[in-house]
């Protein structure tokens, strides 16, 4: 099994601020895992998101994305990537046909792939005829599965996702979980997810990475955590772990 | 491939069916209002209809008053009054403007020979361009009665021929000559000044409305995909972000351009209708003679102004078009730059206040000044303003100010490689995702939007 992502003591500090964002934090995501970073707000998850995403700079250290540096080719890397951030919007003026057409059309080589990428879309999001209206009209449920499948749509080697069901229903949740599962077993799909939810974190997760004050705390899997830290749940594992953080 | 679906995506975004349906509409409307202007001066300078009251019983009134009927440009329609109380009779008879011929007029001027005055009485119409047209209509009528009085009457009655009369009435012939650099020409400086105004009119109603359609739109389109988050989507697809740049400054241009057009069409039509009917109306009262003059009066005077130097040459169009792309060029990154530090909709807003500013300080100076007339402090901040070089660049190509143009051409120059500099740094770099501006959400709301970055 090959590794997908190799983060290397990876750090941000952002102007002005005297604390770093993210301190020397290092993980690997290998192909067809699912692997999540948990932790309190502000803990640095979305910065570590967004320097893997090549959204923003690292301070210090590297992260390798299926073969290419963030730092030295960043356009390689998002060719292997899909980021899909929390409370993200479509555009309201196009269609969700339009949007997926869009979106395919800036991954895609060729008119052949274009059509493959939007055919999946599709399926995925499972929005039907409501397609051809304009996302102004969708709900916030109806964007957010419009999302997904766009970031799922272009096979990327690796989805990144925060919060990746946050707007939706019970059902609409777990359908979502049981697609990313899915796509990680039988397309051998790396996701690099981050939340809040506990109970969809140990649900989809292969293992987790604990983040707190900008530090990656643990690594594991939720199993071998939950022995480790002799709680019933992840929530536990979670909480013993930010409460040892703050005592130190 | 992919710029071309950006730029589809922007041109889609900023050209919708509204935003179209918002271009006609002011132009439909900025035609209607030059219409309606138009009527309004038409029925001002309607000089076919006058009423007047003649309260004269003499001889030499009556031979008057036929006179100036019979010069068939005038149509008295005479009244009788009941009262000294103008407001109550004007009211009463249901007109706007009077003339009043009082008794005693002729005896005054054959008899006692002094001057006699005929009142002239006009209603205050709201203070509109038409009222007061109107009034400069019954005005000379007065002037014609008075013509009619010495020309055909008095200086008749002393038996002088039609020629000496013309004499009399205009005894030398001014002829009127400009000079401009160094260059004469036969012209009246107040004509020259008036057809250049009109020339030079509809080059800063253009720039004003494209910097400001241009800036607003790359600062909404760059400021709502950073509040909707597409932002983030699109810059962790694989794609430069020159690309979606460029893709955006392009679209702006476009739809700018585009807004341009309609609205320049419709300020077109706008004069055309207001000033049209009044050329006519001028015209056509001055009879078939002077049409041929004015014909000819309009070549010279295209003569005259290519003479002096003051005609726009074919490259003059070039300089001025690279100066107009490189004003909106300017505008847009200095929109991107306040564009990316948009937090929500109310900082969107407040941000384009520095743009509106600085584009509408020069477009009302230069309209109605000349800026180098203004103080030594006045002009360094007003040409400090980078637009300020474009509304004023027209007025030196056309007046040969070649040095004043390069000046302001090259200060623009470097005034938009800096802000392309800082706006491509910006958006190449966490300033992009970090910057913020928050408007009217106070300390809480900055303290919120600072803590984003360290999730």
């Amino acid at each position: 099994m090959g590794t997908v992502l190799e983060v290397k003591e990876l750090s941000k500090k952002y102007p002005k601020k005297k604390e770093f964002a993210v301190d020397k934090i290092s993980f690997s995501v290998n192909e067809g895992e699912i692997f999540a970073l948990i932790g309190p707000n502000g803990a640095g998850k979305t910065t570590t998101i967004r320097m893997i995403s090549t959204l923003i700079q690292a301070t210090e250290g590297d992260a390798i994305v299926a073969g290419h540096s963030i730092i030295k080719e960043p356009d390689k890397v998002r060719e292997n990537i899909t980021y899909l951030p929390d409370e993200a919007g479509a555009y309201k003026t196009m269609t969700g046909d339009g949007y997926l057409n869009f979106m395919a059309g800036l991954f895609a080589k060729d008119q052949e792939t274009l059509d493959k990428y939007v055919e999946r879309g599709k399926a995925i999001c499972g929005l039907g005829d409501r397609l051809n209206e304009k996302i102004g009209g969708y709900s916030r449920g109806m964007i957010r599965k419009l999302l997904l499948a766009r970031a799922v749509m272009t096979e990327p080697k690796l989805a990144i996702m925060d919060e990746a069901t946050s707007g939706l229903d019970v059902i609409n949740a777990l359908e979502i979980r049981k697609m990313i599962k899915a796509l990680a077993k039988e397309q051998n799909m790396s996701f690099l997810l981050s939340s809040h939810n506990m109970l969809e974190i140990e649900y989809v997760s292969d293992r987790v990475g604990i983040i707190t004050g900008g530090k990656l705390m643990v690594v594991g899997k939720i199993d071998e955590l939950k022995e480790r830290y002799q709680a019933a749940n992840l929530e536990e594992v979670f909480e013993r772990v930010v409460k040892d953080h703050e005592v130190r | 491939m992919k710029f071309g679906n950006l730029l589809k995506k922007e041109l889609r975004e900023l050209i919708t069916v509204q935003a179209l349906i918002s271009m006609i509409f002011t132009m439909v409307l900025l035609i209607i209002m030059g219409q309606i202007m138009g009527g309004a001066m038409e029925e001002g300078f309607d000089t076919s209809s006058i009423t007047l009251c003649n309260q004269d019983d003499s001889e030499f009134t009556a031979e008057l008053l036929e006179k100036v009927d019979s010069s068939e440009s005038t149509d008295i329609n005479y009244v009788e009054l009941q009262s000294d109380d103008y407001a109550s009779e004007m009211e009463r008879l249901g007109i706007k403007n009077l003339v009043i011929i009082p008794q005693g007029y002729g005896e005054s001027i054959i008899e006692k020979h002094e001057p006699a005055p005929i009142k002239f009485v006009s209603i205050f119409q709201s203070g509109g361009i038409a009222s007061s047209i109107s009034n400069i209509s019954a005005s000379d009528i007065i002037s014609e009665i008075e013509t009619v009085c010495t020309d055909e009457v008095l200086l008749k009655t002393y038996g002088l021929s039609d020629e000496e009369i013309s004499l009399v009435r205009e005894p030398m012939q001014t002829v009127e000559y400009t000079v401009n650099n160094g260059r004469i020409a036969e012209i009246s400086a107040s004509a020259l000044g008036a057809i250049y105004m009109m020339q030079s009119m509809i080059a800063p109603f253009a720039i004003f409305f494209l910097l400001l359609m241009a800036s607003q739109m790359i600062m909404t389109a760059i400021s709502t995909e950073k509040i909707d988050k597409t932002l983030e989507t699109l810059l962790s697809a694989p794609v430069s972000r020159m690309s979606v740049l460029g893709a955006k400054m392009l679209a702006a241009v476009i739809t700018a351009l585009l807004n341009a057009l309609f609205m320049i069409v419709g300020f077109v039509f706008y004069i055309v209708g207001m000033m049209g009917s009044a050329v006519n109306e001028i015209t056509i009262n001055a009879g078939p003679e002077t049409i041929d003059v004015a014909a000819s009066e309009v070549t010279n005077m295209g003569q005259a102004m290519a003479e002096l130097g003051l005609a726009l040459t074919p490259m003059s169009y070039v300089l001025f078009a690279f100066q107009l792309f490189l004003t909106i060029a300017i505008g847009l990154s200095v929109s991107l730059i306040l564009g990316a530090m948009a937090t929500d909709v109310k900082s969107v807003q407040t941000l384009t206040i520095p743009i509106m500013v600085a584009v509408m300080i020069p477009f009302f100076i230069t309209m109605f000044t000349d800026v180098n007339s203004m103080s030594a402090g006045f002009r360094a901040v007003v040409y400090a303003i980078p637009f300020t070089h474009t509304y004023t660049a027209l007025t030196n190509l056309m007046n040969g100010n070649m040095l004043m143009y390069w000046i302001g051409l090259a200060y623009q120059i470097i005034f938009f490689v800096v802000c392309m500099f800082l706006a491509v740094r910006i958006f190449t770099t966490d300033k992009l995702f970090t910057m913020s501006f928050s408007s009217g959400q106070g300390k809480k709301g900055r303290k919120k939007q600072a803590e984003v970055p360290a999730e």
